[in-house]
């Protein structure tokens, strides 16, 4: 019997490749239910006006009760938008990624806030400790205890 | 039949919020057992139990997320959890909590007391040291008056005093000379009184109506005692007067000495080098760099010298650097700073103090020689014990007594007690001038005898204090025979020459070819 994690993780699949995605995102790759790829891009008026970026979802075995872990992709080429919220290395700052997942959440879901969550931006800068946090990520965000600090943005 | 609320049960179609497993209950292909199913809040979310508990159970091992372990994400209403939750189990979760805050506490008590009780170890080594620095320098005799072994006995200054004293002895090392020693040792204790049973004995002894009647007929000054009790100067009035004399007296006759046997005055007293401390322990080389800048020296100059110093620390840095990778040769230090002397004969003094300082500049060396001087001046005093039995005169300038309190003798009571007794009428009852003459005398006598147990005991710490004064002369001369030595044999370095032996005499350009072999 496959684990909790891949049965959920096949169905939330089914429904993308029935419904399909919501509009401004796209699947990329999803070969295993360890990592999904999507594209990301903010439709309508925005400070993301015409940019795609990448957001990579991986999971582990105790999806949904632990959350996924997210970032935007900053290899070949690719960059991270920029948002106070966003560091250069990829990572997100954003609590439903951290103390406010919750299983009731999809991972189109996150797709969705996060897509919302740039096109609510009213000036592009990145996070004010960026340089400092960068230079000591770890490389799995998860593993960063964010300060949520500030849910206007 | 009448109506009532649905509940979880009634669903056609259950949908798990959490693993997304559906299960319909007109679906007679279901696989396994019935599942629970629970419905926890006001909305419609619905979830097995098991997925459910498992969620609330890992959310609530986080302590960021157990605020949102127990609602629903969606209408947030707070789930209602019953369970065995005994009074035992609440007992301990609480006990858990509290123990957690004491923890806290503890971690902060606990590095107070790590610190406090290093701090306190370290306090009572230096204390340790002081105590035993003491009893070498003053001897054992005065030690047992002033003193004691037992710390219940010590006065409160003790406490101050004796750790200060080896602190005192080191910093003493880092600044002119090692002879200043004497001077807190001296400063501290004259004025002290006797302590613990020696200070009851000579209480009771004293105050026995025939003895105190001695006293009285006794005066104080001289006449009535023979004018050699008074020898050696008290201890008070040599530190403060004695002492600074002949240490001047003695650095004018070492530079002199120095100018004779170098050629060139002795440079100004050794203060820390500008660029700081610097200490050479074979493979390390330790550098205590902190701006030492003489007290006297003008702010302005000192800016202007600030730019030079850099460009100095710079050019000692890059010469630190090369010289360790070179396995720190002496002449690369001694290079440069012989170039900066412009008299050739001060800058083969100063290279050969540089070549000398080399092997003697390590820490070790320093702190343990500024240590080991109360055993050093005791060992030296002992020996100018040994020799005065054989010289009548060394023991008149030694002022060698027999042990005080062991010969049965008893030392005159403190000076306070003793100056109040010399009169039988109270303070109220003397004259203005009688009044006068008694607080004068009290202001002698600590002056000038110190305390009386210090003249009447065997004065131990002058012999030690004259030995070790001998012994930092002796050292002193054995240092500038040093240097003189190695001056002269800096001054008379050749290069050995030598003929072409071995070498073709073809390929040299000779100025007369034809005449070699």
């Amino acid at each position: 019997m496959a684990s909790i994690s891949s049965r959920r993780l096949a169905k939330e699949l089914r429904e993308i490749q029935a419904e399909g995605c919501p509009v401004g995102i796209s699947l990329v790759e999803a070969n295993d239910f360890s990592k999904w790829v999507f594209t990301i891009q903010v439709m309508g008026d925005s400070l993301y006006q015409d940019e795609v970026h990448t957001l990579q979802f991986r999971f582990d075995p105790q999806y949904p009760i632990s959350s996924p872990a997210v970032q935007f992709v900053v290899t070949d080429g690719k960059q991270a938008p920029i948002h106070p919220h966003v560091y250069s290395n990829g990572h997100i700052c954003a609590s439903i990624l951290g103390n406010e997942w919750s299983p009731v959440l999809s991972v189109i879901a996150v797709c969705v806030t996060l897509q919302s969550m740039l096109a609510s931006c009213k000036k592009k800068e990145r996070p004010a400790d960026n340089d400092r946090y960068v230079k000591h990520a770890p490389e799995n965000p998860k593993k960063t205890l964010f300060h949520y600090d500030d849910d206007t943005v | 039949m009448p109506r009532r609320v649905p509940t979880v049960k009634d669903l056609r179609v259950k949908l798990c919020y959490i693993c997304r497993e559906e299960e319909r209950a007109d679906d007679p292909t279901q696989e396994g057992p019935p599942r629970a199913w629970t419905h926890p809040c006001s909305c419609t979310l619905i979830a097995h139990e098991q997925c459910l508990l498992k969620w609330i159970q890992s959310s609530q091992s986080t302590a960021t997320r157990a605020p949102n372990a127990l609602k629903c994400p969606q209408c947030g209403t707070a789930y209602e959890m019953e369970s065995e939750n005994t009074i035992v189990l609440r007992g301990l979760a609480l006990g858990n909590k509290v123990l957690q805050r004491v923890g806290r506490y503890m971690t902060v008590f606990g590095a107070a007391a790590a610190i406090g009780v290093v701090g306190t170890s370290i306090y009572i080594c230096l204390t340790a040291y002081g105590a035993w620095a003491v009893k070498r320098f003053i001897g054992e005799e005065m030690f047992n008056i002033i003193l004691t072994d037992d710390p219940v006995n010590w006065p409160w200054s003790a406490y101050i005093n004796l750790p200060l004293l080896p602190l005192s002895l080191i910093l003493s090392r880092f600044k002119s000379s090692s002879s200043s020693m004497v001077i807190p040792l001296l400063l501290v204790w004259p004025p002290s009184s006797p302590v613990g049973d020696a200070s009851k004995r000579l209480f009771d002894f004293w105050t026995q109506p025939e003895n105190a009647a001695r006293l009285s007929t006794m005066s104080l000054l001289p006449g009535g005692r023979s004018l050699l009790s008074y020898w050696p100067p008290p201890p008070m009035f040599f530190g403060l007067i004695g002492f600074p004399i002949i240490r001047s007296l003695y650095n004018k006759c070492f530079a002199h000495l120095y100018f004779k046997l170098l050629g060139t005055p002795l440079p100004a007293p050794r203060r820390l080098p500008r660029a700081g401390l610097r200490f050479n322990e074979g493979p390390f080389v330790i550098r205590i760099r902190a701006q030492f800048d003489e007290a006297e020296g003008q702010e302005e100059a000192e800016r202007a010298q600030a730019d030079a110093h850099q460009r100095q620390l710079a050019q000692e840095e890059a010469a630190a650097a090369a010289a360790e990778a070179a396995l720190l040769g002496a002449g690369d230090d001694a290079a440069p700073a012989a170039g900066e002397n412009p008299d050739a004969n001060a800058a083969a003094v100063e290279a050969a103090e540089q070549l000398i300082e080399v092997d003697a500049s390590s820490l070790g060396r320093r702190i343990g020689g500024a240590l080991i001087v109360p055993a050093i001046a005791s060992a030296m005093g002992d020996a100018l014990l040994g020799l005065s039995r054989h010289s009548h005169w060394l023991r008149l300038f030694l002022g060698v007594r027999g042990a005080g309190m062991g010969a049965g003798r008893m030392p005159l009571p403190p000076w306070g007690r003793y100056a109040l007794t010399a009169s039988d009428k109270t303070w109220s009852q003397l004259g203005v001038l009688q009044q006068a003459r008694v607080g004068l005398r009290l202001v002698m006598t600590a002056f000038l005898g110190g305390s009386r147990t210090w003249v009447d005991s065997d004065p131990v710490w002058w012999r030690n204090g004259v030995g070790f004064a001998l012994f930092v002369a002796a050292k002193d001369c054995i240092q500038l025979l040093h240097l003189w030595l190695a001056k002269r044999e800096l001054e008379t370095r050749r290069v050995k020459d030598r003929d072409f032996t071995g070498v073709d005499v073809r390929e040299l350009d000779l100025l007369v070819p034809g005449r070699f072999k």
